[in-house]
């Protein structure tokens, strides 16, 4: 039998997955080892092998089969566009895509102003403002901290993940409008869900009676 | 070194040399020949196009991700990213008045223009077989068979061929009579197995439920064949009942064939244009992440060329193969073993008639002389690290042969006048 690969995005994602699959019956005791420096987990019994990645990094693993599975937020999904079958959404890790800033930036939305726009996801944001507003905007690419962009002069406004607006309202930010919702999904190499169909299938009808 | 720049390849493409080329020789030629035994044709078509040949109604390539430059009268051409649509082009112009089958085959480089996609090269060889002029479900077999038989020739042992009918989901949704908006995501959603975004899409539209179930149900329908008898209990549409019959059709006479064992269906599978019409197939096999060859109808290509004819045909991608049959360690034996002929320079004579001969018997034979600051040591070692299997040399009196083995490391002395005799 060959090895099914999991591949998770590194965090409190990963970690509530694995509750997940543990549900079903699938563990992976030395997961559990915080200290472990092991880059790949292997459970002999069911042939299932895990490893941890940068959540952007999730949908290449699997895209180019390096991993059979993989659990990873919609937001990565969708700022990918990776070729890969989406199978699931596992309602875990839920939030929201937003357009943000200083609340008198809501004008700047209104009359297709040519704005600057600071995001974590390039591709995202150029596809709402392109193809759902018809808005022309400047994409300022940014790696983290994004709310700092509209205090400091950057942009206008910034598109990015909220969960409760807390780290917005304390720096005077708020949604402005939303994108979409997010949530944890499970990915499947398209190859992989025809080669290993029987074990794959099982797996995503198991997890779907525990969610 | 100032020049090293000089030496790099630009992202997206590389050399393929020595062994490798080799490999990926023989196995052209393999599948090459299977297709000739079906008595299929080659045809060679240009490797740039005018860029309308392939434009979005005739294309499987988005536009943006082609490669285009310019003629010099301000024509926009493109570097072909995929045959078919030149295939149709040459059919409709010097076959126009044919109304029988033609049937033709190819094999050249493909370029996409995407590097978004790193890991994954620009330049591909496609190989690939278009029968044209024939709608019958026993043209869909043959296809399907001729793939078939040709990845086993090619080695592969493991693999599956995949085959859906875009009319399952069509009858579907003109059941449903849902606008084009929605069609066009439902597509894309079933596409990629995404069942609880199907589930939701559908939640908001009123629909009958039973219609609803059976939408939500064709990204899972995909497996064996049994599920094609399943399929039909699930709507009593006509396109689509049509679209389960002729699978079935096609299974068997895939099973006339002996080949019913390397198939299987998934009605999910539409394709991300509206290219195809009919069947759509993919093969697949461990080691790669995407499908190593796709192929399917195309009955509304050729009408766009101005010859209306039914057509079917696939491409397999031979690179993509080639990296599946190495990763799952599939001997590929290759011609690319050979012998060195050294000589000295007083026996230049002798060396050149013997070679003559060793060449025509069909040994590939890499003439030497030995430069003189060379030792016959060196000859050996150069022998070993290029594949070549073994080094005939000729001393300077030209009395004897040495035969030197290679891979074991023997060596032989044989007179002149015995190894002549035995080569006669």
């Amino acid at each position: 039998m060959r090895y099914i690969t999991f591949a998770l995005a590194k965090g409190r994602l990963a970690k509530k997955a694995m509750g997940l699959l543990e549900q079903i019956g699938i563990t992976c005791e030395e997961m559990k080892d915080e200290n472990s420096r092991k880059l790949i987990f292997v459970n002999e019994e069911l042939k299932l092998k895990f490893f941890l990645a940068k959540a952007s990094d999730v949908p290449t693993y699997v895209e180019y089969g390096a991993a059979d599975i993989g659990v990873v937020g919609k937001d990565t999904i969708l700022e990918e566009g990776r070729k890969l079958y989406e199978v699931m959404d596992l309602g875990i890790g839920k939030c929201r895509m937003c357009v943000a800033g200083p609340a008198e930036a809501k004008e700047y939305l209104l009359h297709h102003e040519r704005i600057r726009v600071a995001s974590k996801y390039p591709n995202i944001a150029k596809d709402y403002f392109y193809n759902k507003k018809h808005q022309t905007v400047e994409i300022i690419k940014l790696n983290g901290s994004v709310e700092l962009a509209p205090i400091v002069g950057l942009s206008e406004v910034i598109v990015d993940i909220v969960e409760t607006g807390t780290t917005l309202k304390e720096n005077g930010l708020e949604v402005l409008e939303e994108i979409c919702p997010l949530s944890a999904r499970v990915v499947v190499n398209q190859v992989s869900m025809k080669m290993e169909n029987e074990r794959i299938s099982r797996i995503i009808q198991e997890l779907r009676k525990v969610i | 070194m100032d020049n090293q720049y000089l030496l790099h390849t630009p992202e997206g493409v590389r050399d393929i040399y020595s062994v490798e080329y080799a490999r990926k020789e023989t196995v052209q030629k393999r599948i090459a020949q299977v297709m000739k035994l079906y008595g299929y044709r080659n045809i060679q078509t240009p490797m740039f196009e005018f860029f309308e040949i392939f434009s979005k109604e005739r294309g499987s390539v988005e536009a943006r991700k082609l490669f285009k430059f310019f003629d010099r009268e301000g024509n926009t051409l493109v570097l072909r990213p995929d045959i078919t649509p030149s295939i149709a082009r040459c059919a409709a112009k010097y076959y126009m008045d044919e109304d029988m089958p033609v049937r033709f085959s190819y094999c050249g480089d493909t370029f996409i223009n995407d590097f978004c996609y790193q890991g994954r090269l620009n330049e591909n060889t496609q190989m690939g077989a278009e029968l044209i002029g024939d709608a019958t479900s026993d043209a869909d077999g043959e296809m399907i068979a001729m793939l078939i038989d040709s990845l086993i020739e090619a080695g592969l042992k493991e693999f599956q061929v995949e085959i859906g009918h875009v009319d399952f989901f069509n009858g579907l949704m003109e059941e449903a009579g849902l606008d084009e908006q929605d069609r066009k995501e439902l597509r894309i959603l079933i596409e990629e197995k995404n069942y609880f975004g199907v589930e939701e899409l559908l939640s908001k539209r009123d629909l009958p439920e039973t219609l609803k179930e059976s939408i939500i149900k064709i990204p899972q329908t995909f497996g064996t064949v049994e599920l094609l008898k399943e399929a039909k209990n699930v709507t009593k549409n006509k396109t689509a009942q049509n679209a389960l019959n002729r699978l079935e059709k096609i299974y068997e006479i895939l099973s006339i064939y002996g080949l019913q064992s390397y198939v299987t269906f998934d009605l999910g599978m539409l394709g991300k244009f509206d290219y195809y019409t009919g069947i759509i197939f993919k093969a697949y096999t461990y080691g790669m992440g995407e499908a190593v060859a796709t192929g399917g109808r195309y009955d509304k290509l050729l009408i766009q060329f101005g010859k209306d004819a039914a057509s079917i045909g696939f491409a397999i991608n031979l690179d993509a193969l080639m990296n599946a049959m190495q990763r799952q360690k599939i001997k590929v034996d290759t011609d690319i073993m050979g012998t060195i002929l050294l000589y000295e320079k007083e026996q230049r004579e002798l060396a050149i008639h013997l070679a003559g001969i060793l060449r025509g018997q069909g040994t590939y034979l890499q003439l030497m002389r030995r430069h003189s600051d060379m030792t016959l040591e060196e000859y050996v070692a150069l022998a070993k690290r290029s594949e070549t299997g073994g080094i005939l040399y000729i001393d300077e009196t030209g009395q004897t042969v040495q035969v030197i083995n290679v891979l074991d490391g023997s060596k032989n002395q044989v007179s002149m006048d015995a190894f002549m005799k035995a080569k006669a």
